[in-house]
């Protein structure tokens, strides 16, 4: 029944976001020979045929989760896919960046059907949290392995295998996200237990050992990886969890007091630290060296305005790094504050489908996953659209779904069908549930 | 569980809310600012990329245009050209990246690059049409007019300003030196530094217009505007007061007299003084008959003193009569004959000369005509204006019967050759700079046209530092250039010279 409506929506504004995609893939062409774009055929097909399979896949293998949240990322993608056009455009790239976010739309896609294939039930997850945290912490070190980890840009957060390069931390962030949901979801009721000290209630200190674990862990991928997105993303999701499971805000203020700390020490000891710091309190000093993506990327807003200058009608390619880490910026100028408060709200949304997703699920793991995975994708999103506009120290981070890259895609599109998973199992229980109580009033 | 789930949603809400309003700073309400910041080059890169519109001579000559960039290394496709080189660079002005803009490239930036430009929607195929949405600027200024200007003055320095005394359109706006403006518009950026730097180094500050940009003494040409307080405010007639003949004039209060030109006796009426140039005469005129409030009232009227000069070039500079003479009559009598601190630009004195040529009306002076966009429609036009009103026509018709005897019996007399058949009016001027060996500014004013109409053209050369001091400097070196620039501007088919 439920499962029907929500197909059915899904399908509608499926068809609307193609729609948005499309026609923003023709307006962005139009400026630069006046003629619509040769390949329009080829593109329709692809993209019209990957929405349709992925939604085909969402009848079969989860017909009753949440209708909205596959339409948001289509459009997210949709529309970092025409930015990305953009910017091969923009720089004279014709065989840039865009077949291959092509390709890497095309194996996400396949990576969600993969994992709601594989993952028919999300609490065999839990079983297998240990395993996953293992996986998590692997991945995350990969990059510091000898011979495997490359510095890219600074960072120490790339690896490659052959010809295949990738972020394992984009992947070690899911695995995470299990091992503290299942771990949390077994010791909730010991990490309850606080002492009073004075009259302040506070988390036995034997029972603070994971808090501080996952501290210094967070520290360590600062440090040795140079990655502090990442690393304020890691820690928050633990902080998130820890909070929601326990249902003790003490352990926030401890995680504050922590966080206060490793950031005051990280800022006093680390010249890249600092340097963020510095560029974000007044970059102007260093306007043409090290502040110069963050004031162009004040230049393109400010040339933006409200409607932007137009989609075709921007110079994304002065923005050094726009495909990734500065996608909001070339959005922000082509398709103004209206464009950026969409990206916005599409965030906003996926946050409050992921939230409810949570609230709605009977089963304790369940929840603090979708928790976890929602607080992921959307905290990601604020970290770097905060750095580019400047509301806080820039971390590179990608923005999800939007900004060019194969590891965040596909990462972010198998978070997408987990948090799926669970809402197809929550609702399911629940008409299994009413299903048996209707037949024990009818026994009855 | 729930509850903090709900508040961590109420969070994360909070953190996107700081974000929208921190979009909104960068993109509405701080944008001005980041949009000024010297940072920031997007505008004028915008500019330079995007295709511009063309500037034309009123007889269709292109004097500025885009083209394709033949620089394989050029930053830009579009290369701004200046096909006439010196001739147009005080006009055009130049269009660099780094060096900046000047002239009508400076003024006009908005209308070249199509931003002032409504672009009309006729139906929805319009969208698909590749437009180029620039404005093409059609000036006043004819290439003929200019080409003879710049011929007669050759190379040496000074100015030639023709206008129409009955629109303020300008024919000719030419000052020598003069500087290419191709160089400084070069995509090659490091080249286009390098020339502006030895332009702002070369002798003669060749990028500045010294038509209009520039100001000098005007000397005895300036006894039209002093005649015009005489008539106007101090009781002189054609006959009368008949001034004393005489080698100098001493004004009340002092000892120290106001000589004549070499010493030579003058004296007479209002035409005959004009037409000698008798400098005791217009001293004496401008202290007894006028008084210091007329003399400034009178050249405040023909535009002196006045710093928002109406031409549609950037930093025109303003043209100055003093004010404070309190009781100081020596002084009054020497900023009667423009000397003193009386300074004028070339384009004022042209001005002049159209005040008396158009019943004492001074229009404003512009030099585009016509504002087209890329289908030819006109879009803006110039709209004739009045700026000051110098003097009643009835005395504009007594200075101009005064100013054409000055041509036919006065220094002027070359002012009229090879204009036979026209009507002819002028004034010269010769401001000796007090060096040693002598030498002075050669000036001449003066206008043209049909009999019994408003003359056509007025102008105003100016040559400087000339060897000598006669009076007749100014007759002998700058009449003769304004005689075929105004021949020029009347018969336009007889030939430069010939």
């Amino acid at each position: 029944m439920i499962g029907a409506v929500r197909r059915n929506t899904e399908l509608g504004l499926l068809v609307l976001s193609t729609l948005f995609t499309v026609g923003a893939y023709v307006l962005a062409s139009l400026p630069e020979d006046g003629t619509i774009p040769a390949n329009i055929g080829p593109f329709l097909a692809i993209f019209v045929g990957l929405q349709l399979l992925a939604h085909v896949a969402m009848r079969r293998l989860a017909p009753r989760a949440d209708g909205m949240l596959l339409p948001l990322a289509s459009l997210l993608a949709g529309l970092g896919y025409v930015f990305i056009v953009r910017i091969d455009e923009a720089r004279d790239n014709p065989d840039g960046l865009a077949g291959l976010q092509s390709l890497w739309l095309a194996v996400g896609v396949g990576a969600f059907i993969g994992t709601l294939v594989l993952v028919r039930d999300v609490r065999a997850l839990e079983r297998l949290r240990y395993t996953a945290g293992l996986a998590g912490i692997a991945l995350l070190l990969l990059p510091l392995v000898p011979g495997v980890g490359q510095t890219i840009n600074g960072s120490k957060i790339w690896v490659s295998f052959g010809p295949v390069n990738f972020q394992p931390g984009e992947f070690a962030k899911i695995a995470l996200a299990v091992f503290f949901a299942g771990y949390l979801n077994e010791k909730k009721e010991l990490l309850r237990v606080s002492k009073e000290i004075g009259r302040i209630p506070v988390p036995d200190p034997k029972h603070l050992g994971p808090v501080l674990v996952a501290w210094g862990a967070s520290l360590i991928v600062m440090v040795a990886e140079r990655d502090l997105g990442s690393s304020l993303l890691f820690f928050a999701l633990f902080l998130v969890l820890i909070w929601v499971a326990t249902e003790r805000a003490s352990y926030l203020a401890v995680g504050a007091l922590l966080f206060a700390a490793g950031a005051t020490f990280a800022h006093a000891q680390f010249g890249h630290v600092r340097e963020r710091v510095d560029i974000w309190l007044d970059p102007w000093p260093v306007a043409q060296d090290e502040g110069f993506q963050v004031v162009q990327s004040a230049f393109a807003f400010a040339d933006g305005g409200i409607t932007g200058r137009g989609l075709g009608l921007g110079v994304p390619d002065k923005i050094p790094e726009v495909e990734t880490d500065f996608i909001f910026a070339a959005i922000g100028e082509e398709l103004g504050l209206l464009g950026a408060a969409a990206v916005l709200i599409a965030f906003l949304l996926i946050i409050g489908a992921g939230l409810r997703i949570a609230t709605r699920s009977s089963n304790g793991f369940e929840r603090l996953l979708a928790t976890g995975l929602t607080t992921l994708i959307g905290l990601q999103a604020f970290i770097i659209m905060g750095g580019v506009v400047r509301l806080m120290p820039l971390t590179g981070v990608t923005l999800p779904f939007v900004s060019y890259g194969g590891s965040s895609l596909i990462a972010n599109f198998v978070l997408m069908a987990l948090l799926l998973r669970i809402s197809d199992d929550s609702v399911r229980r629940a008409e299994d549930r009413l299903a048996a109580l209707d037949q024990t009033q009818m026994a009855g | 569980m729930g509850r903090q789930i709900r508040n961590l949603g109420v969070f994360l809400v909070v953190l996107y809310a700081a974000l929208f309003v921190q979009i909104n700073r960068v993109t509405v309400f701080g944008a001005e600012q980041l949009r000024d910041n010297p940072n920031n080059n997007r505008e004028i890169e915008r500019d330079f990329a995007a295709p511009r519109g063309s500037v034309s001579t009123a007889d269709g000559v292109v004097i500025a245009e885009s083209v394709e960039s033949t620089d394989p290394h050029s930053r830009f496709e579009l290369q701004r050209v200046f096909p006439l080189n010196e001739r147009y660079a005080h006009i055009t002005g130049y269009y660099g990246f780094s060096v900046g803009a000047s002239g009508l490239e400076r003024e006009y930036n908005d209308e070249l690059a199509g931003r002032t430009i409504d672009f009309d929607l006729q139906d929805v195929g319009d969208l698909f049409v590749d437009r180029e949405r620039v404005g093409n600027l059609t000036l006043s200024v004819r290439d003929d007019v200019q080409r003879v200007a710049q011929e007669q003055l050759g190379a040496r320095e000074g100015s030639v300003v023709a206008l129409d005394p009955r629109s303020g359109g300008i024919y000719a706006m030419w000052s020598f030196p003069s500087f290419d403006p191709n160089p400084l518009s070069s995509n090659d950026l490091s080249a286009a530094a390098t020339a502006d730097s030895q332009l702002n180094e070369a002798e003669g500050n060749p990028k500045l217009s010294r038509a209009y940009q520039d100001r000098f003494f005007p000397g005895s040409t300036f006894k039209v505007v002093t005649a015009t307080a005489g008539v106007e405010r101090g009781g002189v007639t054609q006959n009368d007061p008949e001034y004393p003949q005489a080698d100098s004039y001493t004004a009340r209060g002092t000892t120290r007299p106001l000589n004549n030109f070499g010493g030579r006796t003058c004296g007479g009426t209002l035409f005959i003084i004009l037409q000698q140039s008798c400098n005791s005469a217009f001293a004496q005129m401008g202290v007894e008959q006028v008084g210091p409030d007329g003399m400034v009232a009178t050249a405040e009227a023909f535009g002196f003193n006045d710093d928002d000069v109406p031409i549609d070039l950037p930093s025109p500079t303003e043209s100055v009569f003093p004010t404070e003479f309190e009781q100081d009559l020596p002084r009054l009598a020497q900023a009667s004959i423009g000397q003193n601190d009386v300074s004028a630009t070339p384009l004022q004195m042209a001005l002049v000369a159209a005040a008396v040529a158009n019943d004492g009306t001074i229009m404003e002076p512009y030099v585009v005509q016509e504002v087209r966009d890329d289908q030819d429609e006109v879009i803006d036009e110039a709209d004739p204006d009045e700026w000051k009103t110098a003097m009643s026509p009835a005395t504009s018709a007594l200075l101009g019967e005064a100013m054409q005897s000055v041509v036919a019996e006065g220094s002027a007399v070359k002012l009229d050759d090879g204009l036979e058949g026209y009507e002819v009016g002028g004034k010269t001027g010769t401001a000796q700079l007090g060096t040693d060996p002598p030498r002075s500014h050669a000036w001449i004013i003066g206008f043209a046209g049909p009999p019994g109409e408003t003359p056509h053209v007025a102008v105003a050369v100016l040559v400087e530092g000339q060897p000598g001091a006669s009076e007749q400097t100014g007759g002998d070196v700058a009449a003769p250039i304004a005689a075929a620039v105004m021949r020029q501007v009347l018969e336009p088919g007889a030939g430069a010279g010939g």
